[in-house]
């Protein structure tokens, strides 16, 4: 493992955003809300430092669980920069914005440090190289946008918005960590050791993907990392928490849905690729990813929310990262990378600029605003630059990396033919809703002005300079392509593609097929969106009519459904009765022990030979008829007694067995429990009540059960050694000597075994002090 | 030399005896009774550097109670295992005792509390230190009947409710394991574990029997299932864990239900599966005939139903224990899944595996349910409730609370740096490894569960707006301060997990490295006329 000139910033870009959340609490004692300045600042000493890496490549690593080799490890690599540019480059913009559009709120200390430890967890995922450290970041992307998600707590909205995110995002971050130990199980067979090092198993992808195939774990390991990077990127059916999340604060949407959150499982699969390129890779990933797309622009289309179309929106470009690829051409990894980039770019931008419209005007219902380009000129240049780059216009930038997607898909389907046709067709149909509804964020601007808006004012500088900037940074990549492929995106491409492609973006000069596709999705957009409101209606009234389509109706009847199993299954199970609990608990030992001898195959006595003496046999006939006569008392008292029958024929069996000390013992023990009872039941009715027959079925059978099962342990167990044992003939042996007693039961008792006894005692002192306890506790009265 | 070894049995039950002594002087029996458990902490510590942490350990190490050799008279053995279990509830021991200095604080209650804490103890040391079988049943005794006493502290009706069905089951669950002593006794003549372990090993040359250890063993299963509180022997745990006092309750989740789990590892791995019937048992999943072969699918059965029955309950719970009652439930079949794997396992490596995973989930457990109990103390103290319709707001009245609970519940999760995180991995890596779909499913929907029922707690109790009894509420700061200390603790364990995986996996060895234990114990060998040391 080399360990680069690049090692301490890198190591100091990731762990300085954790270090700054944990001093949250002390910063703001200090500088009260300008805590957001000194975000920004730490976002941007980490963007630099991850700058200064830029063209490098490299390993470091510091040791976490040498024992199970699990290391902090960290990689530098182009596909990783470009993920972790991103985040920490929105994120000095994002602190920026939130010093200002925040301002007054409760909770910003909570809010900054979530924050920041994003940020710092982001970073993680982009450079980690070990699968527990990489899993480790991605949890707690989870855990951070958890709180992010409900800051405003007091609303059920955000609450309800918080938990789905976190049960969607952590429940697919187990799959993924299953997937994990499936690429290490393969490992083993890879390298001959396992390894969780991600860049010892990207280095040998050849190797991986034969001991994936090898154990059968290939269609396994990419399922479940599948599952992961799907949840977490919003890819269909779990896209759904997204549009719910926007109930965050909305430079939280800026930074978790267009450059960080939702891109990790699309950053993930970049970095898998090369161990999984294959004919299920793309059959999975370009179906999941165009399907996404389909879905994500039609349900945009249906919004009525901003944030709303702008987090659709968001699913179905995230559907395009992961159809292009899932494409095993270089075309599709220079879509998933180039889209990735292109992507945060706008959309961070489309989200700021939606908060500044939220902040000004008062509202975010697309129906109540419009034609706002008088009234904030400069943010209308901002959002027509982004808006345009996301319907895919040239030469703005988000044209060229989905002109690559519909090359990738192009060439697949006339490559395979047939239903591969589907996924170019797929891709024009979604983008025909993407001009769709980016022409409807448009006409927020360029409309006419509704006559209910009331005032709305210019946003501070604060508020305009981020998206600003990154329109501009759009608007020139667009300009330039090259620009961005050689700064950082190249290097991504490189990382993600098997072999080094050539790639350079340009506009094009002669109708090619994928330049027709274009045109169509223009043409067929742009001429469709003078009867939006017919489609949006329609697309609302289909949804509406069939509730079952909707992911989200499922999450409502899976986490309604729990919780009515639970109140459905509780009370019959947790029934309050102990005759219900002795029930079980006696019947499934009785059945776990009968089980367990007929599981050995145990042989019973086969003679049963009646040796007994006449007298010991008349005395467990009595015990008998006391056992029976019980079960069929009367009254309390009859019962007790017919018990106490039973228990005194015991004393007797053992006088008769030559045990006198034993046989004192139950005398004793028998007279006592018989005057505790009577006692007792002078407090309670005299007579049973009615009983019911089949409980008493039931009841007859399970004691007929546990007799079995104690009768059986008794002849099974009782053929042990023949003759006296060890022990015994060394206790007897011993007691006068050693033990200087005669009784050698006693000697056992207060010698031998005499910490026995010690435990016995203090059970007798706890009895008496719980006797204690009760008559205190019941005279002082209430617990606190 | 090895006195060590008896060396926390005797330190708490002298605590106990003095808090009893000074009953009615409280204030000096207070300060007798914390400094017996930092006495207590500091025994088990030197224990477990000696046993295990220390750069040279001594390994298993024995103590003949009076003097008396083994198998004759009573031994204990401290080994890693035991030292891990002892460590786990000294841990958890420490922080509830101190917390219940401001939590049970009315004279007529702090009376008998005190020495009971330390009679309880008493037994859970007792139970994980011996290393004989009838001696085992009377330290469970001993920690049953403090345990009982502090069901019924409160004495109201829901409490002489819930302890008659704790009692009432538990003296089901005593009368098998005295027919399960007496059964063992006579099939294999002893009750010395590492005597009976190396008979089952050589039945021939003791003329035993082995084939009914299958269902003597199985009787213990249904002991030690009944004190880990797993399906169906679960029934006490939530009325019990309710009503309790909190601190208690920390410690009955946090130490008591582990002695379950500790004495199915140790009398399974370390004796029963010494005895290897000459025919293959008929069940599924399993192959070989020793009773492991017949404890792995009855307790995965029982684990996967635990999971379900748990996490479905605490989805459903109203209040603050009610929630983590039913969690404790779904948290052992947790921790049983990997055990169960484990006995399944026909590699020795993947067998210690299984066990390993169950000892850093239970050390997880021991951590995470002992804060949440003690944040639900707190809140009953601070806000006078922890019914969950009645609380709201409370992170933003008590942050500190909050983040508390928060580390807590991600810790049930299995959140990575978090201590709880290794539990979760080894117990996906133990199901991917053994390949079990079914086990990776359950593991699966029951962290979805968990997920679901902290996070509900979570909006419900510590989300929203704040509900006039929590807005006037106030943290006790030495609560806070117990609370902190085991927040850190959890977060400390995640992330130098190092260590902790060193002294997991020591203790994992010493579960299920038979000839080591025999060696350690060296029982006389009458019979065969073998020489002994």
């Amino acid at each position: 493992m080399s360990l680069t000139s690049g090692a301490i910033p890198v190591l100091v870009a990731v762990a300085l955003p954790f270090l700054a959340a944990a001093l949250v609490p002390l910063l703001w004692r200090v500088l009260g809300e300008r805590t957001g300045y000194a975000g920004a600042g730490v976002a941007l000493v980490s963007f630099s430092l991850l700058a200064g890496e830029l063209g490098r490549e490299g390993t470091v690593a510091v040791p976490w669980i040498p024992s199970l080799d699990v290391a902090l490890r960290f990689h530098v690599d182009g596909w990783g920069l470009l993920f972790a540019l991103l985040a920490s480059g929105i994120g000095v913009l994002v602190f920026l914005y939130s010093a200002t559009y925040m301002h007054g709120e409760r909770g910003l200390r909570r809010y900054y440090g979530s924050l920041l430890a994003f940020m710092g967890a982001i970073l993680g995922v982009a450079l980690a190289a070990d699968l527990v450290a990489l899993f480790l970041f991605w949890e707690l992307t989870s855990v951070a946008s958890f709180l992010l998600i409900g800051h405003h707590d007091g609303d059920a909205e955000s609450r309800y918005a918080a938990r789905m995110a976190m049960v969607v995002t952590v429940v697919g971050g187990l799959f993924l960590l299953v997937g994990f130990l499936l690429l290490v199980v393969a490992s083993g067979r890879a390298f001959g050791t396992e390894t969780f090092d991600l860049t010892a198993m990207l280095a040998n992808a050849d190797a991986m993907r034969a001991a994936l195939r090898e154990t059968g774990l290939f269609l396994p390991a990419l399922a479940f990392v599948a599952v992961g990077a799907a949840s977490k990127s919003a890819q269909v059916p779990l896209h759904f928490w997204l549009p719910n999340a926007m109930a965050a604060p909305t430079p939280v949407s800026a930074f978790l849905h267009s450059a960080t959150m939702v891109k990790v499982g699309v950053y993930l699969l970049g970095r898998l690729r090369p161990l999984f390129l294959g004919v299920e890779w793309t059959l999975l990933l370009v179906t999941l990813g165009l399907a996404t797309m389909v879905v994500g622009a039609v349900l945009a289309v249906a919004s009525t929310d901003i944030k709303e179309l702008l987090a659709y929106s968001t699913a179905s470009h995230l559907g395009l990262m992961v159809a292009g690829f899932g494409f095993a051409s270089a075309a599709g990894a220079e879509t998933g990378a180039f889209h990735l980039f292109n992507h945060a770019l706008f959309k961070a931008a489309l989200f700021l600029v939606a908060g500044i419209v939220a902040h000004e005007a008062g509202t975010r219902r697309l129906d109540e605003l419009g034609g706002l380009r008088r009234d904030l000129p400069f943010t209308a240049v901002v959002a027509g630059v982004a808006a345009l780059s996301m319907a895919g216009v040239p030469p703005f930038n988000g044209f060229y990396s989905k002109e690559y997607l519909f090359k990738a898909a192009y060439e697949a389907a006339s490559a395979a033919g047939g239903l591969w046709w589907l996924y170019p067709t797929a891709a024009v149909v979604a983008s025909i809703f993407t001009v769709l509804y980016s022409a409807r964020f448009l006409a927020l601007f360029f409309g006419d002005r509704p006559e209910a808006l009331g005032e709305v004012h210019r946003p501070p500088a604060t508020m305009l300079a981020p998206p600003a900037l990154l329109a501009a940074v759009a608007f020139v990549v667009g300009l330039a392509p090259g620009l961005a492929v050689d700064v950082a995106v190249g290097a991504a491409i490189d990382a993600t593609a098997v072999g080094a492609p050539e790639f350079d973006p340009h506009l094009p000069t002669e109708l090619s097929p994928p330049v027709a596709m274009s045109v169509v999705s223009l043409g067929v957009g742009a001429s469709t969106y003078p009867v939006y409101g017919r489609v949006h209606r329609a697309i609302r009234r289909a949804r509406a009519s069939a509730p079952a389509l909707r992911p989200n109706w499922w999450y409502d009847r899976t986490l309604g459904g729990i919780d009515r199993v639970g109140a459905e299954l509780l009370p019959r199970i947790q029934t309050g009765l102990l005759r219900t609990y002795a029930a079980w608990a006696l019947g499934a030992a009785a059945a776990l022990v009968v089980a367990g001898y007929v599981a050995a195959g145990v042989a019973l006595p086969t003679e049963v030979g009646v040796d007994a003496p006449p007298a010991t046999l008349v005395v467990l006939a009595v015990a008998l008829v006391g056992a029976v006569a019980m079960t069929r008392a009367p009254s309390h008292v009859v019962g007790v007694l017919a018990l106490s029958l039973l228990g005194f024929m015991v004393a007797v069996f053992y006088t008769l067995a030559s045990a006198p000390d034993l046989a004192l013992t139950q005398l004793v023990v028998e007279t006592l429990s018989l005057l505790v009872f009577l006692l007792v039941l002078e407090k309670l009715p005299e007579y049973y009540g009615e009983l019911d027959r089949r409980l008493a079925l039931r009841d007859a059978v399970l004691s007929l059960g546990v007799g079995a099962a104690v009768f059986l342990t008794v002849l099974v167990s009782t053929r042990g050694p023949d003759g006296e044992t060890a022990l015994a003939r060394y206790f007897v042996e011993k007691a006068v000597p050693e033990g200087g007693g005669t009784n050698v039961v006693n000697v056992i008792l207060v010698d031998f075994r005499a910490f026995d006894t010690l435990g016995e005692v203090a059970v007798i002192v706890m009895a008496a002090l719980s006797v204690l306890t009760l008559l205190t506790m019941r005279r002082r009265g209430e617990s606190p | 030399m090895s006195t060590f070894v008896v060396a926390p049995i005797l330190t708490a039950l002298f605590t106990a005896v003095t808090a009893l002594l000074l009953h009615r002087r409280t204030r000096l029996q207070t300060a007798a009774s914390l400094a017996g458990t930092v006495a207590y902490a500091a025994a088990v510590g030197v224990l477990a550097w000696r046993v295990a942490l220390a750069p040279d350990p001594v390994g298993a190490t024995t103590y003949q109670v009076g003097g008396w050799p083994a198998p004759f008279g009573i031994t204990l053995v401290a080994d890693a295992l035991a030292a891990f279990m002892l460590v786990m509830v000294a841990t958890v021991g420490v922080a509830s005792l101190v917390f219940s200095t401001r939590y049970v604080e009315a004279p007529e209650e702090k009376r008998f509390y005190h020495p009971l804490f330390h009679f309880l103890l008493v037994g859970v040391s007792g139970a994980f230190l011996t290393g004989d079988v009838f001696n085992l049943f009377v330290w469970f005794e001993v920690m049953l009947m403090a345990s009982y006493v502090f069901v019924v502290f409160y004495g109201g009706p829901q409490h002489t409710r819930a302890a008659l069905r704790y009692v009432a089951l538990n003296l089901v669950g005593s009368a098998l394991m005295l027919l399960a002593v007496g059964g063992l006794y006579a099939t294999t003549g002893t009750l010395n574990m590492a005597d009976m372990s190396r008979r089952l090993a050589e039945p021939a040359a003791y003329g035993i029997s082995v084939e009914p250890v299958v269902g003597l063993s199985a009787l213990l299963l249904s002991v030690f299932a009944l004190k880990a509180g797993l399906v169906p022997f679960q029934f006490w745990v939530p009325s019990a864990y309710r009503a309790a006092p909190l601190p208690v309750t920390a410690m009955l989740a946090g130490a008591t239900k582990k002695v379950g789990i500790y004495a199915l590892v140790r009398l399974y791995f370390t004796v029963f599966a010494a005895a290897e019937l000459p025919v293959s048992l008929p069940l599924p999943g399993v192959d070989g005939g020793s009773p492991l072969a017949f404890f792995a699918p009855a307790l995965f059965l029982m684990a996967v139903a635990s999971v379900v029955v748990g996490g479905f309950g605490a989805v459903d719970a109203d209040s603050f224990e009610g929630v983590l009652a039913y969690s404790s439930i779904g948290q052992i079949g947790f921790i049983a899944i990997p055990v169960a794997i484990g006995a399944a396992a026909s590699s020795p490596a993947l067998r210690r595996l299984g066990v390993l995973a169950g000892l850093v989930y239970a050390l997880n457990h021991a951590l995470a349910k002992g804060t949440l109990f003690l944040t639900a103390a707190a809140t009953r103290s601070a806000v006078g409730t922890s019914r969950l319709e009645d609380l709201g707001g409370l992170a933003s009245r008590s942050p500190l609370l909050g983040s508390v609970f928060l580390v807590g519940a991600l810790a049930l999760v299995g959140i990575p740096p978090l201590s709880g995180f290794f539990g979760k991995f080894l117990a996906f890596d133990v199901a991917v490894r053994a390949e079990a779909a079914v086990a990776v499913a359950v593991l699966l929907l029951g962290t979805g569960l968990t997920i679901a029922y902290t996070t509900r707690a979570w909006n419900r109790a510590f989300w929203g707006q704040q509900s006039a009894a929590v807005g006037a509420a106030d943290v006790d700061p030495v609560q806070a301060a117990v609370l902190v200390g085991l927040a850190l603790t959890i977060v400390a364990v995640g992330v130098g997990f190092d260590p902790v995986y060193e002294f997991a996996e020591a203790a994992a060895r010493a579960a299920t490295d038979r000839g080591a234990y025999v060696d350690a114990v060296d029982p006389a060998d009458v019979e065969t006329g073998g020489e002994s040391a």
